[in-house]
Formats: structure tokens, sequence, C-alpha cells
């Protein structure tokens, strides 16, 4: 018996000359949602591969529910629920036999995996595909209902740890809603879930804590709130540029206002500066406007996008090259 | 204190304890049933496939021989299930591994709360299924083409079957497990066109140089063909038991390297 879910101490995993993992450590407490966020590459399935016993770590120690999850991949392996990013091998089955299936080979009984399969689908409000068969040629079901489908599987049946690689890609923002609901949830209920996104926007309301994960390494932890930080002191102003348009808050001299942090993404520069600046600002910002510098801008309160972005773009003063978050 | 809320710690406790094992039997099930599902909505395209091969092994090599006599056409009759099954085992049954390592699905049941072997297992009961309607479809055509009388062992049809599909799923699955998706496709490609027109199970073994016979008696090919030839003619042919060993012998290589490459990690 262990008070902590998943327990992760400088867990270092190597592929050749590139460090996947660079000695990670995280925590997921029961009753918490933990997001891993980080980029395409960032490290975040080479470490939930470690969990599942899919890749031997090269040094540090996983610990599920106070099982060695290195030495007793098996043991962990009942101790946790994985929503993979490649989608389920749902093909022949009906979305309600396949959850019900994953229900049966945590051990549940016949009729209370199809209860718990039944409430699942009613959940996520897939009832009208419950009893569509997917067929081999991606027929039957759409991406979407079978990507809630795999959710589905992963949550149906009470488990210490729930991973979610991905849960929402395909997944219409109705339904996102009702699955973001779901994976509260299962943490209200007791158990530890880790959720790998780059979907920082959406996923932030239900995340208790995050760890922002960049080229292998924890660049950043702690609550949305902490990464965001101290609320109302600090403001966001977002540029939209035009097609091969020039950063203007990379001038010299030219900003008005003191900048805390400078990424770009594509076409959108992301400056954060004090509240106290809000008036300064938007007066340049107006007259870039008019100026066609800039094709528009806003100005509005942190939110964690801005903070992981600022994370994983090295310094946080830098232009990133990095894709654009998805949102 | 509401009754949600009295609940929810026992509800927490037993989230923090690692889950009981789920019952063997039930898991066995269950697996199979989801095997099933998957591949065993393939399995009337599987059977006609099935009968397609039997027709051309019977009675299209029978048409490249004039004057075909009784002892060949027993030959190319009873031969025809063994290149069934070893299709089967050494091309159907790498293509659906592949294909399961491209999509995920191989890694995805390898982070199923499930002892990894029986994936494995309850892959061989599949194929087995689907390699089964072979004996029937091949006596049939056999049957109406030359009008054979089979003399049937049953159990050592049931044994020599059943050791012959394990053993060319188990090389199959092996195969494509320790070769790239692509890579291992190619192969069974070739394996077939060597077990069709290369080995000896529709042809006399002495029609074969030695040397080439000398390498058949330790390929698990002619052994097969063999056993399952014993049979199906139990009154004309004698089963060997080194066909056995061989046939064991590959059986075991291919599990193991099979078990090995479910249960590993990288």
């Amino acid at each position: 018996m262990s008070d902590v879910i998943l327990e992760i101490e400088g867990l270092t995993r190597r592929f050749g000359s590139v460090l996947a993992n660079d000695a990670i450590s995280l925590r997921v407490r029961p009753g918490e949602v933990v997001g891993l966020l980080g980029h395409n590459g960032a490290g975040k399935t080479t470490l939930v591969s470690q969990v599942v016993g899919l890749l031997r770590p090269d040094s540090g120690s996983i610990r599920v529910v106070g099982v060695d999850a290195v030495a007793h991949p098996a043991t962990a392996r009942r101790c946790v629920a994985l929503q993979a990013q490649a989608q389920a091998p749902l093909d022949g089955l009906t979305p309600l036999e396949a959850i019900e299936i994953a229900g049966r080979l945590r051990g549940m009984s016949r009729a209370a995996a199809r209860e718990a399969a039944e409430r699942m689908v009613d959940d996520l409000d897939i009832r009208d595909w419950a009893n569509r068969r997917a067929t081999p040629d991606g027929g039957g079901i759409s991406g979407g209902v079978r990507r809630l489908t795999a959710f589905a599987m992963a949550a149906v049946a009470p488990v210490p740890l729930i991973i979610l690689d991905e849960p929402t890609n395909d997944v219409d923002a109705a339904r996102r809603r009702r699955l973001w609901n779901t994976v509260r949830r299962l943490g209200d209920e007791g158990a530890g879930v880790l959720l790998v996104t780059h979907n920082v926007a959406e996923a932030e309301h239900v995340m208790d804590e995050t760890v922002v994960l960049d080229h292998g390494k924890v660049v950043a932890a702690g609550s949305p709130s902490q990464l965001r930080g101290a609320e109302g002191e600090e403001l966001r102003l977002e540029f939209s540029l035009p097609l091969d348009g020039e950063d203007p808050s990379g001038t010299l001299g030219e900003p008005p206002v003191r900048f805390a942090r400078r990424v770009r993404t594509g076409r959108r520069v992301l400056l954060t500066l004090a509240a106290s600046d809000a008036a300064s600002a938007v007066a340049w910002a107006t007259a870039l406007r008019a100026a066609d510098r800039i094709e528009g801008y806003t100005l509005s309160p942190i939110t964690l996008e801005d903070a992981y972005l600022a994370a994983t773009a090295g310094a946080g003063t830098e232009p990133s090259d990095e894709e654009p978050v998805h949102v | 204190m509401s009754e949600s809320t009295m609940q929810a710690p026992s509800e927490e406790r037993r989230l923090l304890a690692v889950p009981p094992r789920a019952n063997l039997g039930m898991t066995v099930w269950t697996l199979l049933r989801w095997t099933m599902a998957q591949t065993g909505a393939m399995l009337p395209l599987f059977v006609v496939v099935q009968a397609a091969i039997a027709g051309a092994v019977i009675v299209g090599f029978g048409l490249l021989i004039p004057d075909i006599d009784t002892p060949t056409a027993e030959l190319l009759s009873t031969g025809a299930p063994t290149i069934l099954i070893l299709v089967i085992g050494l091309v159907l049954c790498p293509w659906g591994v592949a294909g399961a390592r491209t999509s995920g699905t191989f890694t995805y049941q390898r982070a199923l709360p499930v002892p990894r072997p029986l994936l494995l297992v309850s892959d061989l009961v599949v194929w087995l299924v689907i390699a089964l309607p072979g004996i029937p479809v091949t006596v049939l055509v056999a049957h109406l083409s030359y009008g054979i009388d089979y003399s049937f062992d049953w159990l050592l049809l049931a044994g020599a079957f059943v050791l012959t599909t394990v053993m060319a799923v188990s090389v199959g699955y092996a195969i494509a497990v320790l070769l790239s998706p692509m890579l291992s496709q190619l192969v069974s490609q070739v394996m077939v066109f060597f077990v069709m027109l290369f080995s000896p199970i529709t042809f006399p073994k002495d029609q074969l140089p030695d040397w080439f016979q000398a390498v058949h008696g330790l390929l698990p090919f002619q052994a097969a063909a063999d056993l399952l030839r014993a049979g199906l003619l139990s009154d004309r042919f004698e089963p060997s038991g080194h066909a056995l060993l061989v046939l064991v012998v590959w059986c075991l290589l291919g599990l193991i390297i099979s078990v090995r490459a479910v249960i590993r990690r990288g």
C-alpha cells in the first residue's frame, strides 16, 4: 500500500545518441490529474512506454502504488490502464463490446463490465454508435468514436493509474468536453491520471499538476496557476503577423514596454507584460496595426499555454521554431 | 455526511492497492473473443482462398502431368493440406502480425493487464480455427478430381494438423517479429514459392538431388507433409519418428522466439 500512485525518480532512457528521457522525476497522487506536456519528440511517449513495461529504463525507478514497475512489469500493468496514442484494435467489435472486453480483462464480472460500459457510452454520448461494428477498412464508426471508445476502454474499470495519451485527437468539441468531465470524475473518485497532451488550452481546466518536458528533460513543473505566474500581475499581448512579417517586438528600442517573456510560434508572437504597462502596450499595438505591421492583436490574462510555450522555447526570450500548440 | 462522501475513502483505499489478478480462464476466453472478432471477420474470405489454393495444387498441378497415375494423384492430394497450412502460417500470419505492428495493435496488446504469452496463445488458437477448413476442403477437391479413397487415422491426423499449424504459425510469427514489417512480407512470399515448388510435399523426395534431400531432412516442410499424409492415407503411409522430431524442434524454436518477442522490453 502506498500513498502515491505513480512515483518516478531519475528516469533516464537513451536511444543511441538521443537522450529521450533525462533524469525525469514526477509524482501522481490519488485523485490528481497530472498533465504531461511537451512538443512532439519531447519524450512523453517514451516515459509512458516505460511505465507500462514496453521499454526498459537505462536508469532510475518507477513505482506504481508502491510496486517496482521495472522489476515487476506484469504486476505494474495490472495497476495501469493506458489509452495509447495509436487507435485501439476495434475491428470486428462494436464500441459496447470493446469497452466490455476491456472491463473483463481487468477482472470485472460480465454484469459489472456491461453496466460500466453502458455508463461510459452515455457519459461520452456515443449511444448512436454503441452497437455499430467497426470494420477493418476503417468503416463502421468514425475516428472520433474510435478514440472515445479507446478512452472508455481505459476508464471503464477502477484502476489506480490511468494514462491517457492524446485522448481528444479526432474528437468533436462537445464530446471533448464530456471526455474532460469524465477525466475529472476519475480523479475525483481517487484514481491518479497522467494526461499526455499538447492540447494545453483545453486540458488546463482538468489538470491539478503540470509537468512540461522538453528534449527529454523536465523544464517546468507545478500547478497550472503556479506555472502561469501570479494571476493579475501579468498580461499576454498576442500579435498576428502578416505572411513573412517581421516581429516588431524584436526590433531594438522600439517596444515602449519591457516584456517578461517573448515567444514566437509561426505567425503568432506572445508577449508577457506587467498589468501596469497595459495602456502603453495597447497604444503601441494600435499604431502597429494602423501601419499594417501586424494583422491584429489581443490583450488577455496569461494562460497556461503561454507559460508552456515559454518553458519549451529555450530561455523564454528567444523566438521558437517549434510547431504551434494545438488549440 | 452524504452517502457518497462516506463511500469515497474506501474507494480510494481500493485504488491504492494492486488490483487482483483476473481469472486466467476468463482472460483467455476474453482474449480469444477479441482476436476472433478481429481476424475471424476474415474467416469466410480465408476459406475461399483455401479452396482456391487447394484447387490450384490438386487440379492445377495435375494438369502439368499428362496421364496422371494414382500414386501421383495421391501425393498431390495429400500434400495440398500441408501447403494450405504452410501458406496460412508463413504468409497470412506474418501479414497479420506485420499489420498489427504497423497499426500499433501489437504494442497496444502488450500494454494490456494480461500475461503476454496469452496474446500468442489466443493468436495460435484463432489461426488453428482458420486453418481447420483446409483439411475437408482439400479432401473434397481431391475426391471430386481423382476419386481418391481416404483411410483416415483420426488421432494422427488431428495431432499432425495441430503440430503442423502451431509450427507454421509460430515460425511465421517469429519471422514477423524478428524482421521489419516490409522485409517479413518479402521473406514470406519467397517461402511460399520454396514450399510449393522446391519442397517434397506434392512430389517424392527422390526427385531432388541428395544434398537437397539432406536439407529437407532438417526443414519442417517435408516432415509436416509426411505426418499429415500418414494421417490421411494411413493404410499406405507410415508416420516417422524423425518427422515428428523435426516438427517438434521447429515448433519449439518458433514458440521460443515468438514468446520472447511478446514479453521483451525494448
